[in-house]
């Protein structure tokens, strides 16, 4: 039973991870806190189920083509609505991404409905050790910690990652140096859409999907980067993990009912006590 | 959170402005006024445009035959509609807003039983007659007023029936869980539920509660799997029973009887589930398959679900109708009553009884219809089969669910 409550926990732990990992990063270089993540994350979702239902191909290939169009689009919304007023105080670009998201989320409900939509995918299950294991499941939370692990990998060994490092750290030096920090900005909003795209396509696999999620999506991005640290990658991994695992034996402790409210409540306690996050430094990576 | 605050705090200044724009639009001549509180954004949106639905089929079906009898005069109907986000609070506001702004003459309540609930008082403070149209809880109508009239019969008639079935069909069932989420109806009908079946007989293996918004249930159910139980009773919404259907399956789960409650008599539930619908049972206030004659409008259930799926190209369930048949019983009462006095159309709804293609309702005491007629569906291969009552029934109960 233990090894099946754990499990359960890595399983949407990893997808928690994957949801927060774009969040944070967009807050680590932008210094944004972008509401829009979570209708992010729904629009991937609809991209993959729409691809895979209308073009027949498998949900993976339609995850990543929903990560390619959400990457152009978080490109131009940087480029074009949020650039002129990157360098303002948090608060007013907290209200454009705000209203932004008012505006994407209304227009979700109209295009899609509030109805829930899903994939019926039925890659059953298998059992290890008395373990059951959804293949659908292990399919997202592989998807998802692969692209978290490329996210990485990128942003320490490719040379637009170093970049977008060196304008987290000072964006006003990695000018000096030739750094177009516009185009960088752009880029990294676009890397967290596309990973925001990812993670709603994970989440198209194993959850019924509509616009009406893209605030519990937000709250759990929240929690997540406050439990890991803001503004890291390995902070968002450790996040959602954290999180997944929490949630699942808080269910158990105390309820079902209770298990969301255990999330929120560490989240409070962590900013208590340890404000930068579990493995979150001050300052930056 | 302090987001959380900001997006209430933009979200009432849009409202507002929604306020504004609606009020200059519907201001018409001579109209019987209708004021109807929708979920049509927010948590409760899909259940806000059903209802939507049903209050617009009413109203074009008795305005297209020329409006409701006044005494000598023909009035048509108008629907004075706000969106209150699926917040309580809200829907209070709006409520408040169509007595004293709008003057409406007679009211629909909000979406389910807690914002039914919540609104009901208004009505009985400015003596207007509300319809709810999507409560069923009997708490709600425990307030002793004298305006509140729901079309839905209790949640215990209902419970009562399904225990009985159940007993009937399957006899070597002899545990049952109980899962809800924890909000006014879901809970108080799992609660009937459990105490029914307890009395009946079964052992009540499990009981826990949800909140909205969970994610993932593997736990509680690897909990439930390890109880072993013969019949899974679960209620909420069409979202959260759909994840627990799917993560039944992730876990291996084979339950004889799976009964999920409101969500999954939707078709929207089968749409999406698939195969993992399959021998899913679930209860209804109404059904497609029924078979009551209307003489006001519609003539019978089948004309009105035949005009339903011309118009919005989808099938209805009994909360689409039952909005139908609150908009019908008002209109008919307005038309007994001789005017639209809420004192003496209040006397026509406490008294009379009405036939609707959504079968016969009368008020009861305390303002709840107390004709029951529950209905026990199966979804089999995606389609809804009506299981009980016997009289209208397209299908036999199908034990084992996931295998």
């Amino acid at each position: 039973m233990i090894a099946q409550y754990i499990v359960n926990g890595i399983l949407i732990g990893s997808l928690y991870a994957c949801l927060a990992v774009g969040f944070s990063l967009i807050y680590g270089v932008l210094s944004i806190i972008n509401v829009m993540h979570g209708s992010f994350v729904v629009l991937g979702a609809y991209i993959t189920i729409y691809c895979t239902e209308y073009f027949g191909i498998s949900p993976l290939i339609a995850a990543l083509i929903g990560c390619g169009i959400m990457f152009v689009f978080g490109f131009l919304v940087q480029r074009y609505l949020i650039n002129d007023l990157v360098t303002a105080p948090i608060f007013i670009t907290f209200t454009l991404t705000f209203g932004l998201d008012l505006l994407l989320n209304n227009a979700m409900i109209q295009a899609f409905t509030a109805t829930p939509r899903s994939l019926t995918l039925e890659y059953g299950s298998i059992t290890i050790l008395g373990v059951s294991l959804s293949i659908a499941r292990l399919g997202a939370m592989v998807l998802a910690l692969v692209l978290t692990g490329l996210l990485y990998w990128l942003l320490r060994h490719s040379q637009m990652g170093r970049a977008i490092i060196a304008v987290r750290m000072d964006h006003h030096a990695a000018r000096l140096l030739g750094i177009r920090v516009e185009r960088v900005y752009a880029i990294t909003f676009g890397i967290g859409t596309m990973m925001a795209a990812a993670a709603g396509g994970a989440m198209a696999t194993v959850f019924p999907i509509t616009p009406l999620l893209s605030g519990v999506f937000l709250g759990k991005a929240f929690v997540i980067c406050v439990l890991g640290g803001l503004g890291s990658v390995p902070g968002a991994l450790v996040g959602g993990i954290a999180l997944g695992l929490l949630e699942s034996f808080g269910a158990i402790v105390f309820g079902s009912q209770w298990s969301t409210t255990v999330g929120f409540a560490l989240m409070i306690l962590v900013l208590v006590v340890r404000p930068s996050g579990l493995v979150g430094r001050k300052g930056f990576e | 959170m302090f987001g959380q605050f900001f997006k209430f705090a933009l979200q009432t200044f849009a409202g507002g402005l929604l306020f504004l724009s609606s009020t200059v639009l519907t201001q018409a001549a001579n109209t019987i006024r209708i004021g109807a509180p929708l979920s049509l954004t927010g948590s409760l949106a899909d259940e806000g445009s059903k209802e939507q639905q049903g209050l617009d089929m009413c109203v074009d079906a008795v305005n297209a035959k020329g409006g409701v009898k006044v005494g000598t005069e023909m009035r048509k109907l108008e629907a004075i509609k706000y969106d209150y986000q699926s917040e309580t609070s809200r829907a209070v506001q709006i409520v408040q807003r169509l007595l004293t702004v709008d003057k409406v003459d007679f009211l629909f309540a909000p979406y389910g039983s807690g914002d039914t609930k919540a609104t009901a008082v208004l009505a009985e403070r400015y003596n207007i007659p509300m319809i709810a149209t999507s409560a069923a809880s009997e708490a709600v109508y425990d307030q002793k007023g004298k305006n509140l009239f729901g079309i839905l019969f209790p949640n215990n008639a209902m419970v009562q029936t399904e225990v009985e079935f159940y007993k009937a069909r399957v006899p070597q069932a002899k545990k049952v869980a109980v899962f809800a989420l924890n909000s006014l109806f879901p809970k108080a009908i799992a609660a009937a539920l459990r105490d029914t079946a307890a009395k009946g007989g079964f052992q009540v293996v499990f009981d826990g509660l949800y909140s909205q918004g969970t994610m993932d249930f593997s736990n509680v159910l690897t909990q439930i799997k390890a109880a072993n139980p013969d019949w899974l009773y679960a209620t909420g919404y069409i979202q959260e029973l759909m994840v627990i259907r799917r993560q039944m399956a992730n876990l291996g789960m084979k339950i004889p009887i799976v009964t999920m409650t409101a969500g999954a008599a939707y078709p929207e539930f089968a749409q999406n589930l698939g195969p993992l619908a399959n021998n899913v049972t679930t209860n209804a206030w109404w059904h497609p398959s029924a078979t009551y004659k209307d003489s006001y409008v519609f003539g019978d259930a089948q004309q009105y679900t035949k005009t339903f799926r011309d118009k919005y190209k989808k099938e209805p369930t009994y909360l689409e109708a039952s909005a139908t048949a609150g908009c019908e019983v008002l209109a008919q009462s307005v038309e007994h009553a001789g005017s639209v006095d809420a004192d003496a159309v209040r006397k026509q709804l406490s008294t009379r009884q009405f036939d609707t293609f959504y079968g016969p309702i009368k008020f009861g005491p305390s303002g709840q219809n107390a004709i029951n007629s529950p209905m026990i569906l199966q979804i089999q291969d995606g389609k809804y089969m009506v299981l009980d009552p016997q009289a209208v029934k397209t299908g036999e109960l199908k034990v084992g669910v996931g295998g």
